[in-house]
């Protein structure tokens, strides 16, 4: 890793940490309360994965959002709230777009709802998107563009014009096809189409490569010591192209995310209320005229972290050809 | 050279039809067929639904749809569009202006900016400006295009009202008048279009310009007595083929990129045409689209070799020594 790009990565993977934890930071429901006598922790519940360890009947029951109850024993008391106590789904109409404030950092939608606590919980949809539908790519990607080398022959033809045909599709109209057949309004479909129409460049990369490694050094120190063709490509090859395949993938994340929320923009993203950094600006069309935070903090959050991504490969792919020029 | 290209056009055919086969089947994917679609889910009778399904040939198997339709793409037919009737070719043609032109201020911006602000850079590498100029250009190529559309549309659509906000130019009283309309229409959509194309072109000419700024050649320009802007036309001309080859990846995604510009400006171009075709599940026209960007897409390769053997003669013998080798 080279050191000019860790602020890049470090923004990155902090955003990630926000949108993973958005639940615990962003939320109308307590961390930690004592319902009826016991311990419980409403807000763990909505983690991903881990959530449903801490789901508890009795606490979903509670409307946390009503005026605090008399200390009688037994009502529920909060004992811990996160530090933004709003909730991405929270409508409040009578408080729709106030300008950003001490209560709302990042002022409040035409519905009312807090949009810090939507560009957190975008965060983690954006993120999941760009890295799941980039390691789909790479994946795909360097499966077949081995495996055309390897292979050789009528299956390298046929895989360097499939390349070629998916290729030409504009990746924005191929990833919204796979996506409504495979089912919209889902994370998963979306990860899945983004991936499926993006792995072209990595194919072609790698295929490159493998071709300019075959026979060297390399490839016949391996073959002599016995491996095997999976072996070679997964052990000696890999690691070679490991670092110029992080600056593609980060590139790819980028674009990824340029295309999850551009699809969510337009409407073809994740169902709402799921918020997204796309779909939040669209919702901010309509009130154009009235407020300017719904189209500046989103689209901020997305320049900061897509220039992240973009800088640090940069200075990833800068470093590479100081390495291999000495 | 003619032998040289006829081949490279030939070798796109398989490619071209592999293109129609995958755009076929994934249409065929989808959720809900057309009628589906335009009915909402059944609010059409039976007979309705029967006689559109006949009329649509959606009856058929969608290879025997393939095979009609490839038989009548021979005739040069692209078949018509499911939702008015009127021919594929002229759904797309009334479309196309309005995106080539688009497309085509985008690159002359792009080129306008980004070239001169290189020429800046190389000839004064890692000072201040070169730095900053620099760093501007990647937090720009990070904005996305919609994000970048709402906060100029905010910005000088509804708080300074200097442009319209999005739609198409009024026919004015004048030429002169239709004119502005258009430039005032279309400003917005070409620097969203532009954005992440300036800091390519930019990091491109710089690496081009500092590399060909040492050479000697711009010495003995210099040395004959050329002003310092005759001497930077040379430069420029040195490093053609770069750019040449850059334009052939920045159109692809220009093109891809107004899809979503033409939805927010409400222009009613090709990217526009193939979204609501999509939505509507007007599958001739979303193939005929399809082929079409495919077309652009390949023949943008092809031009670029064409202007390689052009502007570079070493590229052009180096081709014909190859071909007298081969013989």
């Amino acid at each position: 890793m080279q050191p000019e790009s860790r602020p890049a990565i470090f923004v990155v993977l902090a955003t990630a940490l926000a949108g993973l934890l958005a639940p615990l930071l962003a939320n109308d429901r307590p961390i930690l309360a004592r319902v009826g006598g016991h311990l419980t922790a409403p807000a763990l519940a909505e983690l991903p994965i881990v959530g449903r360890l801490f789901d508890d009947p009795s606490a979903n029951l509670v409307d946390w959002g009503a005026a605090p109850a008399p200390l009688q024993t037994g009502a529920p008391r909060v004992l811990l709230m996160p530090p933004v106590p709003y909730s991405y789904r929270g409508i409040h109409l009578d408080e729709a777009l106030r300008p950003p404030s001490r209560s709302h950092w990042m002022g409040t939608d035409a519905l009312g709802r807090d949009l810090l606590a939507r560009v957190l919980h975008g965060a983690s949809l954006s993120l999941l998107v760009g890295f799941g539908a980039t390691a789909l790519a790479l994946l795909i990607g360097f499966c077949l563009g081995a495996l055309a080398v390897m292979r050789g022959g009528l299956l390298d033809l046929l895989i360097v014009r499939v390349v070629d045909v998916v290729a030409c599709f504009p990746p924005f109209v191929l990833a919204l096809a796979f996506m409504a057949a495979l089912g919209r309004g889902g994370v998963w479909p979306m990860v899945a189409g983004i991936g499926l129409s993006r792995w072209t460049t990595i194919a072609r990369y790698v295929r490159g490569e493998i071709l300019r490694h075959r026979g060297g050094a390399v490839w016949i120190s391996a073959r002599a010591a016995g491996a095997g063709g999976v072996r070679l490509v997964v052990r000696h090859l890999l690691p070679l192209l490991a670092a110029p395949l992080a600056v593609l993938a980060s590139f790819g994340v980028a674009n990824a995310i340029v295309l999850e929320s551009g699809l969510s923009f337009l409407g073809f993203g994740v169902s709402p209320p799921a918020p997204s950094w796309g779909s939040i600006l669209a919702e901010a069309r309509g009130s154009l005229d009235a407020a300017w935070w719904p189209v500046f903090f989103p689209s901020a959050a997305l320049v900061i972290v897509l220039s992240s991504l973009c800088a640090a490969a940069e200075s990833a792919a800068a470093g590479e050809s100081r390495v291999t020029r000495s | 050279m003619i032998p040289f290209l006829v081949r490279r056009a030939l070798s796109s055919v398989p490619t071209l039809l592999g293109i129609s086969v995958l755009t076929f089947a994934i249409l065929n994917l989808l959720p809900n067929d057309p009628i589906q679609v335009w009915s909402g889910g059944g609010y059409y009778s039976a007979e309705a639904v029967e006689h559109l399904r006949s009329e649509l040939r959606l009856e058929q198997s969608p290879a025997a749809r393939y095979a009609s339709w490839g038989l009548a793409l021979l005739r040069g037919d692209l078949g018509r569009s499911m939702r008015d009737g009127r021919p594929v070719a002229a759904v797309i043609v009334s479309a196309l202006p309005w995106t080539l032109l688009l497309n085509f201020c985008s690159v002359i911006l792009i080129y306008g900016v980004a070239v001169p602000f290189g020429l800046f850079g190389a000839s004064s590498p890692g000072s201040i400006a070169d730095r900053l100029g620099r760093a501007l250009l990647i937090l720009l190529y990070a904005v996305p295009s919609f994000a970048a559309a709402l906060l100029l549309q905010q910005w000088f659509a509804v708080r300074l009202g200097w442009l319209p906000l999005q739609g198409v130019p009024d026919r004015g009283a004048t030429a002169l008048g239709t004119t502005a309309s258009l430039a005032r229409h279309l400003l917005l959509p070409t620097i969203c279009l532009a954005l992440s194309g300036w800091a390519l072109v930019a990091r491109y000419a710089r690496a081009a310009f500092r590399s060909a700024l040492g050479r000697e050649f711009l010495a003995v320009a210099r040395a004959k007595g050329l002003s310092r802007l005759r001497a930077s036309g040379h430069v420029v001309a040195n490093t053609a083929v770069p750019f040449i080859t850059l334009l052939a990846t920045i159109v692809p995604g220009l093109a891809g990129g107004s899809v979503i510009v033409e939805q927010i400006f409400s222009l009613p171009g090709v990217g526009r045409l193939y979204l609501t075709s999509i939505e509507a599940r007007d599958y001739p026209v979303v193939v005929g689209l399809t082929l079409l960007s495919a077309v652009l897409v390949l023949s943008g390769h092809l031009l670029v070799d064409v202007l390689y053997l052009v502007v570079d003669p070493r590229i052009r013998s180096g081709l014909l020594d190859e071909r007298s080798d081969a013989a």
